[in-house]
Formats: C-alpha cells, structure tokens, sequence
C-alpha cells in the first residue's frame, strides 16, 4: 500500500549518540543543580558563623582597622558565592530544559528515521456504550466531588467578610472623625501661635476668631454623638508639676541624670584629676560584684547594682567616705528563673539603678526587679519574665513620681509599662510593636505633658507618663537600638549605627526636622541642648550639629572609643572613654576642649555627679572625684 | 515562497495587496514618533556602575509593533491554514510551530497572547476605565474569527503554548477516553475562574500561571519553572497536557471549531475505510465510525437523555450555591480583600505590621476607603460566584446529556472541537485527491 510516509534515510547512530549524550548531560545537570538549590537554602548570607565571630572580636577591639577590613571582605565574599549559587542553579536549570530538549528532539529524528508503519487491529472495535456510561459515571463522581470538597472549604473557613468589611468601614470612619475632633483643639492652638506673634496679621486672627463658633459647634455636635471621643479628648490632661523635680535635680537619681535625658543639674564640678597619682581622687572602693550598670547617687547615698550568672547584689555607699553602707542580695524573688544568657560585654546587670530618695529599684538579665528601702529592706520584688534578649537586658529604670517606667522591649514582645513605687503593682502597660532593644526610657516633660521617650526598631514613640497612652510614634529608626534619645527644646533625636540620625519635632503630627547619616552610635546616648546637638561614636568621634538645622558645626576625634554617655553639667560636656579618660569640652558651636584626665582605669560606665564630685564605675572600682 | 505568491495572487488582487501595503506603510510612519518619545525620560546612570535590573514584565509595545504582531498572526495564521487545508503538510505545520516558538515565544517573551488576551477582552467588559489595546482585541479575536472557519488551526502552530508542547511530543501514550473527557472539563473550570478575576481586576491568572512564558522570558522563578519542566517533559509522552486540559481559551475555540465549515479532513476524498489512521490522532480526537448495530435502543436512550437535560437547571443551582458559598475564598486572592483582612485581624498592640500594611499606612489612604471598597469586590464575588457556579452546572449538565447522545457516523473523521489540526493523521491517510 502506498503511504506518505518519509523515506528518506536518518543517520540512527547518530541522534543516537546525540540522545545519549544529552541524555547523561541532563541527569548530571539535574544532580548538580539540586544539590546546589539545597545549599542555597542552607547560607544565609548576612548570617554567618564565621562572621558573626569576626564581629564579636570586632565589637571588643573596636579600632582593629585591620579585623574591620577582613569582615568586610569575608561579607563581601559570602555575598558573591551566595549569589554565583542562585545564577549557577538558575543556568543549570535552563541547560535541563535545553538538554532534555535536545534529547526529545533527537528522539523524535530517530523515531522518523524508523519506518513503524501504522497497523490496524482487525479484532478491535469500540465500544462507544460502555465509553459513554464510564464518562458519565467519572463527570458525575468528579463533580460531586467538587461540590463535597468546595462546600467542606466553604463551611470550615465561612467568615461572612462582607460584612465585617462594611461594619469595619463603619468603625474606621467613626474612629477618623473623632480623631479629627481630638485634633481640632491643638489645630487651633497651632494655627494661633504664629498669629499672635505677629502684629501684621491680626486680621487673620479676627477671621479665625469668626470662624471658632461654627467649628466649636461642630466638635460638640459630634461629642455628644461618640462617647469615644469625649474619652479621648479627655485623656489630655495638661501636667501641671515640674519635670525633672528640684529635688532630682540636686541628686543624680538615674542614668544619664534626672528623667535620663543626659543632663546633671551641678555647680563646680572638678576637671582635673588623676587617678594614677590620686591627685583629686576622694576615695577609692572595690565592688563586689562587676557589672557595667552606672552608679546613682541621692542625698549621702550611693547605689549601684552588680551580678553574675548566680547572684544579684545592690550595694549602697556612704557618698561622701566610700563606705559601703549595706549590700542587699535579690534571691528568693517569686517567679524567678536562672539567669539568661548573655553576653559578656553586656554582663547580668547592665541596667542601672534607680531612685526616688524613698527607694532604690534594680532590674537584672532574668527579670528580677526590687525595690528597697534606703536601709536596704525589700519594699516589694517581682519577677517580670526572662526577657528574650540575645545581649542580654540593659534598659535602665527611671522614675516619674510614684511610679517607675520600666522598657520592657524583648524578642517575643514590647511593652514600656509603669509599676507603683510602693507596691510594685502595674499601675500602666502599653504594648509596643517594636523588635528587642537596649535603649532605657528617657523622661521630659514636653509642653503640657510629661512623656516617656523610647526608640527601638522601627520607630521613635512617646508615652503619656501618667496614663501609659501612646501619644506619637514615628517611624525613622531600624536595627539593634542601643542608644537611648535625647531631648530639648521640643526636638527628639534619635540614633542608631547603620540607621540613622534623627531631628523630631514633636507633638500629635510629629515630623523630621531633618536626618544625618554620617556619624552614628551604637552604644553612647547623644545629648542635647536648645542650640546644640552632640554626638558620640563608639569608634571615638564627637560631632556637634545644629540642633533645628542640622548643620554639622564640628567633629573631634579622639584616640579611644566611647561607650559610656557624655554628661551635660555647668555648660560642660564630659565624656569618658574606654581607657579611663575624661574628656571635657565647652557644649559651644566651636569644639574647645576644656581638660582630660586620666582615671587610669578602664570604664565603660557613665559617670553621676553630686554636690561638686563626680562618680565613676570603672573595672571592680568605685572612684570619687572632687575634693 | 513562490507557490505562496502564487496562491496570493490567485485569491488576492492586485487592489487589495496596494490596499495593504498603504496601510503598512502609514503605520509604520505613525509609529516612529513612539520611538523617538521613548528616550524622553531616560534611566538614571549610577557612578557606583550599578546596573539597572531588568523588568521582570516585557515592555509595553510601541503602536507600530504592536500592530506589527498582529500582522505577523494574520500572516502565520494565514500560512497555517493554507498548509494544512490545501498543501495538507505536516511538515510546514512544523515549520510555522518553529516560528512560532521562536517569534511569539522567545522574541515577544509569550506577550501578548491570545491565551491571555481573553482576560483583557473581559477586564474592558467590566471595567470600563480600563481602555483595551486594540492589539489586545486583534490577538483575541482573531484566531476565533479563523477558527470559525477553518478550525483550531491556530493551536496546530501558532500558538507558541502549544507549538512548544507539540514539537516535543515523542511518545504518545493512548488515554483512556472517559479520563479524556473527564480531564477535558478542567479548562472550563479555569476558563470561568480567569474571567471571575479579570473582571473584578484582582489578576490575570492565566498570565501568573502560564508554564511557559517564564520560561520564554528566561526569568521564571523556581517553582512555575519546575511546573512548566513537568509540562514540557510531560508533552513528549501525553500530547498537549496544557491545551487539552487547562486552557481557557481552548474553550472558546472549541466551541468556534464546531461551527467551522473548512475543518481540515483527515481523508482528501472519500474514505475507504482502511482503519490506517485508527490511531494516528495522539490527542484521540478522531471520530470513529458508529455502526447502527453498536447504538443503544433508542427509547431507554432518549429517556435517559430527557432525565439529563432536566436536570441541568438543578445542576446549576447546585453550582451557583456551592461557589457562592465559597466566594470569600476565591475573593481572598485579590490584593485589596487580603489586605482588609490582615487589617482587620492586625492587632496593633501585639503584633508588628506586615510590608503590605505599613505600606498601605505610609500611603495615607483612609481605612474605612479600604473596607468600602474590599466590601464591594466581596459583593462582587459573590455574585461572580453565583453565575460561574451556574455555568460550570450548565457545562457538567450539557456533557452528561451530550454523552447520551449517539450520532451514526460511517467514516472516519476528525472531532471537530477537540482536533487542534496538527495534520498528523494525513500521512496514514492513502487516499490521493
């Protein structure tokens, strides 16, 4: 019988060859690319064990160039090979395809190159009845199917969206009209200032005056409406007290000062000493127990905390002789857990004390707080929950009247929460959507309220100091927070190394007045002043920028790094560095170094000062400065 | 080349190609300002010799190759049709599917497609603020207007989805036909959910899961390049895996090749019954002959297609309700719903905020805009659920009464609305003209 099918002769050997070939290409190619995918999900490449050693190292040698240059390329290197895996599995891919494609086509050459000429199955005959009945039996079984599975889904996962949506539009467009009503006081407020101030625009002010009637109107029309709306208006209650008080300000009751915003409230502090001669050294005492927490000093007394992986101690000393008045142990505490792990440079106290001139309260790596009487009597202790805190936890505690701000931001959760002085019992909790950070509460008293200041990935937020209410929040800051904020004259700043820094201008719409990004910290607070702000690197640079415009006025830089905050006292900065110096300077727009003395003692503390002398922690000693 | 010409002169006159040529030229002319305009706004150059990345998207089209392509589908097409229903060449259906492979596959990156263009034909139906290409509408069109009357010659070669499935197909194993049929309701299912979503504008799913154009574009991610490997190596032993049983716009053709009057026989003249191309067809769509003996008796016969038909109305109900009932699942997928969701379930003390709702935050779009709006696209839905439901009962309904039907057939030939004419058959066909 005649076909039309092909006679022209294929070289079988051949495609052969060429199937085979591509064939083994192709498994070998599979092999090699799975294996590759597989190593490729194994390397994170920012996350690697070499490198994070390196760090480490990095983080206890600062100033190793060399070391700093090595991570660099290592990084560099882990980054290049990660991505020659993505493009190696990526090109091997395609050289599958294309081998196996090549293999198919071969195949098909050599499947026309044999002349199979089709064959006819003469018992064969179809059976279209018993096709028919299977079809129809398989659509009918298929769909029920469908239907049983899609109704089983629909019932099991029925959430009736439609109408959550349009009852949550409901809501949502309530909750903006209160907060447009909640907003409208301060508007007012806002858009008066400038009108007031100038004369020339009076007329302005008449015709906002016509127009307060009818917005007046407005608001209580839609108070009366939404309850909601009253309570948030009356939430805003103007404080009426003084922030940081006169008596915290003759003392030195927390970090970094009174409310921790890195100000000491000192006259005639000294400037020179020398801890080798002991020129000027007043006293000189051995601690018990090590811990990079700072010392706080109230009245005669001095406190500070120390612990390791065992034991927890508070120790108080006679300020003005050095004695060591009583040490308190924190055991027994109810809900205590063993001590966390942490990091050596982080240690189990890295929090520092606080105190009201009533009590003294400390906070350790496992959530241990106390609160003791100045004798040393536990008033109350709880434990708060180990925090989750690959460093280990360093947010000093302050307080605000009766009651003590405590951050609380840990991998799990954040929280900045107020406990009683006296009692210890939550007076406040606000929970705080921010990764885990070191930075301690900074307290101001800022307009007609008294905020708590906090800044941890991914934002700057500020706290009512009295309800806990959330009043601003911005988002501006990214990675591991260490330094605490500063604050004046109405502007938060805010850093973090790898982030940047940050000038806010506050209230409900807070804004950036402006961003830098070349010198940043990653332990040392910055200060502020109402002209200046200063910053300090852990690698031993000082900047000075404007404090509204962000003009950088100058830089220093010095030959060891800093990781204890600078003070503000008597218009003076002193900043103490790792080796033990302090360094003091005018707080000016021209760098003028006023002295630098030697401790002769590596420190890492931030000094306190009181009554014309200065504390520092510095190694298992306590030194006194002054005379 | 020549016999082309050839047969061009013979059915066009001289008028017409003038005509045409006009037509080229004026849009070619109109095109080139296009061109120039594109360079306006060029990219930023970076000191550090960063490189700008490549668009995972191919761009869109100056108006001249837009119409270009569309040219080049009329002609291929044309082509196509002309080797299969007068020169009856297998060979030349491989030719054009090599072409196509190459030009609507590798150089347009798979875009536009008329596969996909079913989903912008729909989205212009139902939004009106969105403005078709009229390109868009050629490669819709087109192929179905040939269809209609030669055939899916358009999936024998033009198609670059199916040119890549067909080229490769080695060693086909024979289906059993009720799986055939079975598997065969899967691209109506498919057809109805892209028209579901293009016309709510929540996606272009076809396009999102289209197993080969990452691979045209050389760009796929891992998982829809493993998929579309699967389909490929599928294809050398199942004919067609993608067309026969995903694609929407299978659908439409198949319902357009019904009607074609110059479908492609398998036989030149009369059919003697030598049963050669028996089993030719890898797609099994050839119509076998249906002896008077085999059928079933007529009276149980019609019965059960009676019973079948009325039940169809129930069998859309059914449909309509149970997807109606699962409408909040299928709204999921689009962008706004998923995100009022996640809003609505974000609790903003205790958990922190996903990319999609910071961004959504940083955008300064009110909230309750959101909910509006995600609450009329789950409207949407459900009513999309209800006529889709409806529709997939209708098709379930038609193919059970359809297979109560029994034609009396004498020869062989070829199944109209499943036959992609890829002129494989013709060789074992010994009959001359």
């Amino acid at each position: 019988m005649d076909t039309k099918f092909s006679n022209k002769p294929v070289n079988l050997s051949l495609w052969r060859g060429v199937a085979i070939v591509s064939g083994v290409f192709a498994i070998l190619i599979c092999a090699m690319v799975i294996v590759n995918y597989l190593q490729i999900n194994k390397v994170d490449p920012v996350n690697t064990e070499v490198i994070n050693t390196l760090v480490e190292r990095l983080n206890e040698n600062p100033n190793d160039a060399q070391l700093r240059e090595q991570i660099r390329e290592m990084d560099l290197l882990v980054r290049k090979a990660f991505f020659t895996n993505q493009w190696e599995v990526r090109t091997g891919a395609y050289l599958l395809l294309l081998s196996i494609i090549v293999m198919i086509i071969a195949m098909q050459v050599m499947k026309m190159g044999k002349k199979n000429l089709p064959s006819v199955d003469e018992d064969y005959q179809q059976n279209i009845i018993q096709y028919q009945k299977n079809a129809r039996k398989w659509v009918s079984i298929g769909g029920s199917v469908l239907i049983v599975v899609t109704l089983i889904l629909a019932f099991v996962t029925h959430k009736d969206l439609g109408t959550r949506f349009t009852d949550a539009a409901k809501v949502a467009k309530a909750e903006t009209v209160a907060s447009e009503v909640k907003a409208t006081p301060e508007a007012e407020q806002e858009a008066a200032k400038p009108v007031v101030a100038e004369k020339k625009d009076v007329e302005k002010l008449e015709e906002l005056k016509a127009s307060e009637p009818e917005v007046k109107k407005e608001t209580k029309a839609e108070v009366i409406e939404k309850p909601v709306e009253t309570k948030a208006v009356a939430s805003i209650k103007k404080y009426k007290g003084e922030y940081p008080t006169k008596e915290m300000m003759a003392n030195f009751p927390s970090f970094r000062g009174p409310g921790g915003n890195g100000i000491g409230y000192q006259k005639n502090v000294p400037t020179e000493w020398d801890g080798v001669s002991g020129k000027n050294i007043k006293w000189k005492v051995e601690t018990a127990l090590h811990a990079y927490n700072s010392p706080v000093v109230w009245g005669d007394k001095l406190f500070l905390s120390g612990a390791d992986a065992n034991q927890k101690q508070v120790y108080c000393y006679d300020k003005n002789s050095g004695k060591l008045l009583w040490t308190a142990d924190v055991k027994d505490i109810a809900g205590s857990s063993a001590a966390p792990e942490v990091t050596p440079d982080t240690g189990h106290a890295a929090a520092s004390v606080s105190t009201d001139g009533k009590s003294v309260f400390a906070i350790f790596s496992n959530g241990d707080l106390i609160a003791l009487d100045m004798k040393g009597k536990q008033v109350w202790s709880k434990n708060l929950g180990v925090p989750d805190n690959h460093y280990g936890h360093s947010s000093s505690l302050v307080v605000f009247e009766d009651k003590l701000i405590v951050q609380y931001d840990h991998k799990k959760s954040g929280k900045v929460m107020a406990l009683s002085t006296k009692t210890g019992d939550q007076i406040w909790s606000t929970d705080r959507k921010v990764k885990v950070s070191w930075a301690s509460p900074v307290i101001v008293k800022n307009g007609g309220r008294v905020e708590v200041i906090l800044a941890a990935d991914p934002c700057v937020a500020s706290y009512d100091a009295q309800t806990g209410e959330e009043l601003w929040k911005l988002d501006c800051i990214t990675g591991e927070v260490g330094p605490s904020v500063a604050y004046a004259n109405g502007i938060v700043f805010a850093l973090n190394e790898y982030a940047s820094l940050v000038a806010i201008k506050t209230g409900a719409q807070p804004e950036v007045l402006w961003e830098a990004y070349d010198y940043l910290s990653d332990v040392p607070s910055p200060i502020a002043t109402d002209k200046y702000l200063f910053v300090v690197t852990s690698y031993g640079l000082i900047a000075c920028y404007d404090a509204l415009s962000g003009e950088l006025y100058w830089e220093h830089e010095f030959d060891n790094g800093f990781y204890a905050s600078p003070i503000l006292v008597d218009d003076k900065i002193y900043l103490l560095d790792r080796a033990g110096s302090m360094h003091i300077f005018k707080a000016d727009k021209e760098f003028v170094s006023v002295a630098t003395s030697n401790l002769g003692e590596k420190s890492d503390s931030t000094p306190a000062f009181a009554d014309g002398h200065i504390y520092i922690r510095a190694g298992k000693n306590l030194y006194c400065i002054g005379k | 080349m020549s016999e082309i010409l050839k047969y061009l002169t013979q059915t066009w006159n001289l008028k017409k190609l003038v005509t045409l040529l006009s037509l080229f030229v004026l849009m070619m002319t109109s095109g080139l300002p296009l061109l120039a305009q594109q360079q306006r706004f060029p990219k930023p150059e970076f000191e550090s010799g960063y490189t700008q990345p490549v668009t995972s998207m191919p761009e869109a089209r100056a108006d001249f190759f837009a119409w270009f392509d569309v040219v080049i589908l009329i002609l291929a097409l044309s082509l196509i049709t002309w080797l299969i229903l007068k020169k009856r060449s297998r060979r030349g259906v491989l030719a054009v599917s090599v072409f196509s492979i190459l030009y609507f596959g590798f150089f347009r990156e798979g875009c536009i497609c008329s596969v996909g263009s079913l989903q912008n034909v729909t989205l212009a139906l139902f939004q009106p603020e969105y403005s078709i290409p009229l390109s868009a509408l050629a490669f819709f069109v087109i192929p179905l207007v040939y269809t209609l009357f030669f055939g899916r010659t358009f999936c024998a070669g033009v198609c670059p989805l199916g040119a890549i499935q067909d080229v490769l197909l080695l060693r086909p194993v024979t289906m059993k036909t009720w799986l055939q049929k079975v598997l065969g309701l899967i691209p109506y299912i498919y057809l109805g959910l892209s028209v579901l979503y293009a016309s709510t504008a929540t996606d272009f799913i076809i396009c999102r899961y289209d197993p080969f154009v990452g691979i045209y574009r050389f760009d796929a991610t891992f998982f829809m390049f493993s998929i579309g490997a699967i389909f490929l190596v599928l294809s050398a032993f199942v004919a067609r895996p993608y067309c026969r049983f995903f694609c929407p716009y299978g659908v439409l053709l198949n319902w357009m090749s019904r009607f074609s009057k110059h479908h492609l026989t398998i036989t030149p003249n009369k059919c003697i019954q030598c049963r050669l191309c028996e089993d030719s067809c890898p797609l099994g769509a050839i119509n076998k002959p249906v002896p008077v003996k085999v059928m079933e008796d007529r009276s149980s016969a019609t019965k059960r297609f009676i019973k079948l038909s009325l039940i169809i109305p129930v069998l859309m109900i059914l449909g309509g309700w149970t997807l109606s009932n699962f409408h909040e699942n299928l709204a999921k997928v689009n962008s706004k719903v998923r995100l009022a969701n996640e809003l609505m379930l974000f609790k903003a003390d205790s958990m922190l905020p996903s990319v999609e709702i910071e961004a959504f935050k940083s955008a300064g779009t009110p909230v309750e805009e959101l909910y509006s709006e995600a609450a009329v696209i789950v409207e949407q839905f459900y009513i999309g659920s209800w006529v889709l439901g409806g529709f997939l009962g209708l098709v379930f309904g038609l193919t059970l009464s359809g297979l109560s039907v029994f034609k009396y057939r004498e020869d062989y030939t070829p199944d109209k609305a499943e036959c992609v004419s890829c002129a494989r058959c013709l060789k074992y066909c010994p009959v001359e003209k």
